[in-house]
């Protein structure tokens, strides 16, 4: 961090987000209404914060009109974002399952045509007890499940592609209102665009983490040097004194092209708000750039 | 890749097996090894040039300019590439095809497209039994593709089809889909009698007039609009007597109960 920018007020740090190579996918759950599947997109996309334990990452990309979806109903697309294949073929099941399956007329569908099959409705069909019955339609195979409200219908399979996880920004206000009309902002700009989610509550993480921790249990724990609690404590501390409140935003996309333009808008929207709104700094996490291959420099979001 | 054009020179005492002339294996060969290429004849080989004049043509289809009533199993086994015949053929057109695209723009005789596991048929006159089913004494039928007739079909239509879509936009005759095991019939017209007799799974959508319907299917009342809506806007793609079926509310029979009872038949209202 050498030479900060100053856009309305709000100093723009020389540093950049870091972040990984994932597995994504993304489904699309129709429904007799859009209240529907947006009870199945919420269910199913609970619960999934971040990989550290949530096994998966995933949020609601946007809502789809009937004229979007392949049966003609109201849907929900939502990205899901995992460490390996495995763990997200094992994540697209169990939530699938248990969410989408479980919820009134819901059907579910492939978001993603390319890229290596994953299991969406071909493990689902056992439920249907033998009598599942399997349509192929315009080379598409699906599953139809008999329950109570008639059948849940199923793609066999979504793609499973390479998506990039952990983009991020972190914005140092001078307080927590401040902090919060700056992420809520950025998170409604970044929301306007396709292929990426913010997997955090409201699109919003407060407890960003370092790697690593004195516990030898814990794999990460709190990012002190940005905590205005520990300034003036901990030996280094990214923060000045009038720093009183960071939130960090944390965007998965499908590609790297993605995660950049969610970044670039999120900080269009944080210099919109600039120094009179309260916010301070924009900055982004990494760990030195040995840990990710994906690195968004800041200052050439900004410039690009 | 080239394009042949053959023109009759005359038709044939006996029937012509015309299996092994295919888009792909005629584009490879110059002008005199196609007119070499020997065809069943008979009891003995003949080369294709005691048939017909071969021509290059303008793009890669192989296009017989001809009436090919007597010449069978034109497109047999075909595995990519365009053919049309401008005429009628013979038994078993399209029999066997695994890709590509067959027209023919006359009407065929039997087992057109029987066994066929891929690519599209389309035949503008009529077929006459045993279309998209399977070769005598075979297990499976139809098993992938499309069929698309659009004039009325014979008895036996889709007997045994296990995988793909076949459209009639006429009438078709007796026995429906019998012995069917999946995939999807679609008859814009009328229906004789014993549609789906045996039918294990699968879906027959009558599109024009109300089939009788056996005493081994029973009415479905479950309510399967995500279904219908995938499969009617498949089928609308097709035009004619399909274009509207994806505003159209649809009645169930469910059965052949004889044959454990999950294939359907669906009445369009």
């Amino acid at each position: 961090m050498t030479t900060p920018l100053q856009r309305n007020g709000v100093t723009i740090d020389d540093s950049f987000a870091e972040a990984f190579a994932m597995k994504a996918t993304r489904i699309v759950i129709t429904a007799h209404s859009l209240q529907w599947a947006r009870h199945a997109a919420v269910s199913a996309t609970g619960f999934a914060t971040s990989v550290i334990a949530c096994g998966c990452e995933a949020g609601i990309e946007r809502e789809l009109g009937a004229h979007e979806t392949p049966d003609g109903r109201p849907g929900i697309a939502v990205l899901l974002f995992a460490m390996s294949g495995k763990e997200l073929a094992r994540q697209v099941e169990r939530r699938v399952g248990q969410c989408v399956l479980t919820c009134p007329t819901t059907a579910v569908f492939a978001g993603i045509d390319s890229g290596e099959a994953l299991a969406l409705g071909k493990n689902l069909r056992f439920f249907g007890d033998g009598w599942q019955i399997a349509k192929v339609i315009d080379a598409k195979r699906y599953w139809r499940v008999p329950v109570m409200d008639g059948e849940f219908v199923a793609q066999e399979t979504t793609g499973m592609i390479k998506g990039v996880g952990g983009g991020n920004l972190l914005l140092l206000a001078r307080d927590t209102d401040s902090a919060l009309a700056a992420a809520q902002g950025a998170v409604a700009a970044m929301k306007l665009l396709r292929n990426v989610i913010m997997p955090f509550p409201g699109g919003v993480v407060r407890s960003g983490s370092k790697v690593g921790s004195k516990y030898a249990s814990l794999g990460a724990s709190t990012n002190d040097a940005f905590c205005p609690s520990l300034y003036g404590l901990v030996a280094h501390s990214e923060l000045t004194p009038e720093t009183r409140c960071v939130m960090e935003i944390v965007i998965d996309g499908l590609t790297e092209a993605d995660v950049a333009a969610a970044m670039r808008v999120g900080i269009a929207a944080g210099v919109a708000l600039g120094a009179a709104g309260g916010l301070l700094r924009i900055s982004a996490g990494n760990y030195g750039g040995k840990l990710g291959p994906f690195h968004f420099h800041l200052h050439q979001l900004l410039e690009s | 890749m080239t394009g042949w054009t053959l023109r009759t020179k005359q038709v044939p005492a006996l029937r012509v097996d015309m299996r092994g002339v295919s888009p792909i294996a005629l584009a490879a060969l110059a002008r005199a090894e196609v007119e070499r290429f020997r065809v069943g004849y008979g009891n003995s080989l003949v080369a294709l040039a005691e048939f017909f004049h071969v021509t290059a043509g303008a793009d890669a289809t192989l296009r017989f300019a001809a009436e090919l009533a007597r010449f069978d199993r034109v497109g047999w086994q075909m595995d990519g590439g365009l053919l049309v015949v401008e005429g009628n053929v013979g038994d078993y057109a399209g029999a066997c095809m695994r890709s590509g695209e067959m027209t023919v723009q006359g009407s065929a005789r039997d087992l057109a497209a029987c066994e066929m596991a891929g690519g599209t048929m389309r035949i503008d006159g009529h077929v006459a039994d045993f279309a998209a089913s399977t070769l005598p004494g075979s297990m499976d039928g139809m098993r992938g593709g499309t069929l698309v007739v659009k004039g009325d079909a014979g008895a036996r239509f889709g007997d045994r089809m296990r995988r793909g879509t076949a459209l009639v936009f006429g009438d078709a005759g007796d026995f429906l889909g019998s012995r069917m095991v999946a995939g999807t019939i679609a008859v814009g017209g009328h229906c004789g009698v014993h549609c789906g007799y045996g039918m294990r799974r699968g879906s027959i959508v009558f599109a024009g007039a109300t089939p009788p319907i056996g005493h081994t299917f029973a009415p479905g009342v479950a309510e399967v609009a995500v279904f219908w809506q995938l499969l009617a806007r498949d089928l609308a793609r097709h035009g004619g007597a399909f274009a509207e079926l994806p505003s159209r509310r649809i009645a169930r029979w469910l059965g052949d109960l004889a044959a454990g009872g999950k294939g359907e038949l669906i009445l369009v209202e």
